[in-house]
């Protein structure tokens, strides 16, 4: 019982995993292979013709290309630092490698060298990351040049060498956070603190933030930094560290994450927001507590939904109480934002609720994960989710208005009370319908029927199926940009006046979301119904299963006959053996008017009297 | 046993906590090279978290493990102990016999050999060597799992509810295996629900709620007072 070399664990890991790609390459067919390498391709092209047609032709003024130079190396800094952040807290949870369960139970446990055996996939995964960040470097660079002055292959060169370095400074910390074993907390406090300087460094109130350097290979065309290179040397030191101590990953998380990444992947895929999430929380380990922060009443409650949502939430752990807080924030410095002209954040306000709103649904998630309980219950599943509606609303309502606390904080220009109050409400609202919705909506039908007549109506059903929560959580901030519109023109009706004109329109958007949540399932019956007598072949199908019970009612009414008739012919001759002789039988005049004949004929025809 | 060779497991002060729940509450325990050791307790007791922990697939929150004289963290103490777990995993992509030549290759041995094909055999696996696991029923992946935990040198075994989905041979089986491995010399820590596996080992540490209630030999009827059974 001895440990292995380096050279043989090589030797012996290297075969296996050559022998087993040999075998898996093999296994693709060519015509999937094409396939991927379409939809990469298209989905490509069409990701560079939506950025050029937002990007535009229009060159930019002197003074916009002094903001870029002032602010540009700022705002791609945030980018990296949101990299940094990102790789951090996937580090520290076991990340970024996703390997295999078996990996970890054979390899990991054998006497191998456990840097041999985690480099490979490292590296395979960088080069992987890298490409992308190239890739998608290069072509941002392309499209700036039509805009910005400057060589156009300096621009495609450059935005090249930012997105490489971007990936080697997220991914060297990833490496570095979970070789090191860096503490879940401690991962995000430090990440969390260079966003927010990077941030601050953005919009001018922190000092230069060291993420801010490396931003400057972004912009080198207009304004070159040989500073920037230290942000290079830094992600290439970053990597060659974490390669250095990747061995030192925790197998209790990398077994964890090799369960979970890959069913969030396909949950990813499937647009199954509501799997995605039960898999992240899982991933971080964000468990309920044991014990509620309030404890529940002895009595028999009143209404056992609403108790069971509010027994849920008084389970929150810390992280995401702590997370609610920090969306309520994230929505209210967007809404002072908006006051203040930047129309856009009125998107990140909208999401922070909707992501705060998606922790409160949780309730309703569960019974939407445990649809064989739900139908054991004596009411229609639609009615027991419309139950779960009043708690999501409150704690959304709540969490809103937490963040209007922040708008409406009399430091610098902020949002006047009433709109924000009001804006906060509504938008509370609206968060927990885009969020009922996503998790009520769950994964797609495997078998659509309707998609799968036409590719334009499957595109269009995934973009409204994943656009249209987040688009009902946003809709409600829109009553802060009624207000302001009243605020900067005549004030005539006044602003919070302004805001509640729009609380009717907002008022039916819930109720329609209501009402699609009570009725989904018979909406969806209804559909799947009308979908299937739309369908040719269902039609065919139809028709020929009537024209066969025809035939069967037919065939049956025939045997009915033949046996009346036996019957009745059998009884005749009974009758006629049982006759006695014939006596003459005085026969009375009918009476008038009846015309009746007596003759013993059978009834029917010929044929059927056999 | 030499009385220089180090003990098989040290455990020291060794606790789990997920939060606020208390998986094992802190744990010394030593078990000298060769000795045969059974740890029960009913559901939730802590047998598993501690195996794990011992295995390197858990991180402890506190204490200190020691295998063979070497740090937990050593390639040393990897080389040393086999885990048999109650959840067998495996790969998709590889028969049993691919199986049993990787992990012998991994800890140093030559790969598929004459103990490998004799495992299958009295487990009754002769006729799936070249099947893949994958596509084999829960006890038979248990007894692949059997197989795979074998084949490898080591000198403490870790064994995690060996009996949970076996057949009645491929109990008795296991039993043999299990005395013939102690015979050899190696130390056993098995986990087990099974109160009559208690008069088959030197020693029987009992566990309720993450912690230790009893320390010794022990009957089956002692077992059963114990755990509640």
């Amino acid at each position: 019982m001895s440990a292995l070399t380096i050279a043989e664990s090589s030797a012996v890991v290297g075969e296996l995993r050559r022998a087993r790609r040999k075998r898996r390459v093999a296994s693709i067919h060519w015509i999937d292979a094409l396939y991927q390498v379409y939809i990469t391709g298209l989905v490509s092209v069409v990701v560079v013709v939506l950025l050029s047609g937002a990007i535009g032709d229009d060159e930019v003024s002197v003074a916009g290309i002094a903001d870029v130079k002032d602010h540009g190396p700022a705002a791609a800094g945030l980018l990296v630092a949101l990299a940094v952040f990102l790789g951090l807290r996937s580090g520290s949870r076991g990340g970024p490698l996703a390997l295999e369960r078996p990996d970890v139970r054979h390899v990991l446990l054998s006497p191998v060298d456990r840097g041999v055996a985690l480099r490979g996939p490292a590296w395979r995964q960088l080069r992987f990351l890298l490409a992308v960040g190239a890739a998608v470097g290069a072509a941002t660079g392309q499209l700036i040049v039509r805009r910005l002055p400057g060589n156009a292959f300096e621009w495609i060169v450059f935005g090249a060498l930012y997105g490489l370095t971007a990936v080697g400074l997220g991914y060297g910390s990833a490496l570095l956070a979970s070789g090191l074993k860096v503490k879940h907390w401690v991962a995000s406090l430090i990440g969390g603190l260079l966003l927010l300087w990077s941030a601050g460094d953005v919009i001018g109130k922190l000092p230069l933030s060291p993420f801010t350097v490396v931003g400057h290979i972004a912009v080198w065309p207009l304004e070159s930094d040989w500073l920037a290179i230290i942000g290079v040397a830094l992600a290439v030191v970053l990597v060659i560290a974490g390669m250095r101590w990747v061995s030192g990953v925790s197998l209790e998380a990398a077994e964890r994450r090799t369960a979970l990444v890959g069913q969030m992947r396909f949950a990813v895929t499937l647009q199954d927001l509501r799997t995605v999430l039960v898999l992240r929380r899982q991933l971080s380990q964000e468990h309920p507590r044991s014990r509620p922060w309030i404890r529940a009443a002895r009595r028999t409650p009143r209404f056992p939904v609403w108790h069971r949502g509010v027994r849920s939430v008084a389970r929150w752990p810390l992280s995401r109480v702590v997370r609610a807080l920090l969306m309520a924030a994230v929505a209210g410095m967007a809404m002072r934002t908006v006051w203040n002209g930047t129309t856009p954040m009125i998107v990140v306000a909208g999401l922070a609720l909707w992501i705060a709103a998606l922790d409160a649904a949780e309730p309703l998630g569960q019974e939407v994960d445990h649809p064989g309980r739900t139908d054991t219950f004596p009411l229609p599943r639609g009615q027991v989710f419309i139950l779960h509606l009043p708690i999501l609303f409150v704690v959304s309502v709540v969490i809103a208005l937490l963040g209007a606390a922040v708008a409406v904080a009399p430091i610098g220009s902020s949002v006047p009370v009433g709109p924000g109050l009001f804006t906060a409400f509504m938008a509370g609202l609206l968060a927990a319908c885009g969020a009922s919705v996503s998790v009520i909506q769950g994964a797609p039908d495997p078998v659509d029927t309707l998609s799968m007549v036409t590719p334009e109506i499957a595109g269009t059903r995934t973009v409204i199926r994943t656009a249209m929560p987040p688009a009902i959580a946003i809709l409600g901030v829109t009553p802060l940009l009624a207000a302001r519109a009243s605020f900067l023109g005549a004030q005539e009706p006044p602003p919070i006046n302004a805001a509640m004109s729009l609380a009717l329109p907002l008022a039916l958007v819930v109720v329609l979301v209501a009402g699609y949540i009570r009725f989904r399932d018979e909406i969806r019956k209804w559909m799947a119904d009308a979908s299937e007598q739309m369908s040719p072949t269902k039609a065919a199908e139809r028709q020929r299963e009537e024209r066969l019970a025809e035939e069967a009612r037919e065939a049956a009414a025939l045997a009915e006959s033949k046996r009346l008739a036996r019957e009745a012919s059998s009884a005749s001759q009974r009758a006629k053996a049982r006759q006695k002789p014939k006596t003459s039988k005085p026969v009375s005049p009918p009476p008038d008017g009846v015309r009746g004949g007596t003759s013993a004929k059978p009834i029917g025809r010929k044929r059927d009297q056999t | 046993m030499s009385e220089a060779q180090p003990a098989a497991l040290v455990a020291t002060d060794l606790s789990k906590t997920y939060d606020d729940l208390v998986a094992l509450q802190p744990m010394s325990i030593t078990v000298p090279p060769g000795q045969s050791m059974a740890l029960i307790g009913h559901n939730g007791s802590g047998k598993s978290t501690f195996l794990r922990m011992v295995a390197g697939l858990l991180d402890p929150s506190a204490g200190e493990i020691e295998i063979a004289g070497f740090d937990l963290t050593d390639v040393e103490a990897r080389a040393t102990t086999s885990f048999l777990p109650d959840d067998p995993v495996l790969y998709d992509d590889l028969s049993l016999r691919e199986h049993a030549e990787y992990i012998s290759k991994l800890h140093g041995g030559d790969g598929w050999d004459d103990y490998a094909e004799s495992l299958c055999v009295r487990l009754g696996l002769e006729e799936r060597i070249d099947d893949l696991p994958s596509r084999f029923s829960r006890g038979l992946r248990q007894k692949t799992a059997i197989v795979l935990a074998l084949v490898r040198p080591f000198s403490l075994l870790l064994v995690d509810e060996p009996f949970v989905g076996l057949d009645q041979p491929g109990k008795l089986v296991l039993l043999d295996v299990l005395a013939e491995v102690h015979a050899e010399g190696a130390a056993t820590l098995v986990a087990t629900h099974d109160p009559s596996y208690v008069e088959r080992v030197d020693r029987s540490v009992a566990l309720r709620d993450g912690e230790v209630i009893f320390d010794g030999t022990a009957s089956v009827e002692e077992v059963l007072h114990l755990v509640g059974g």
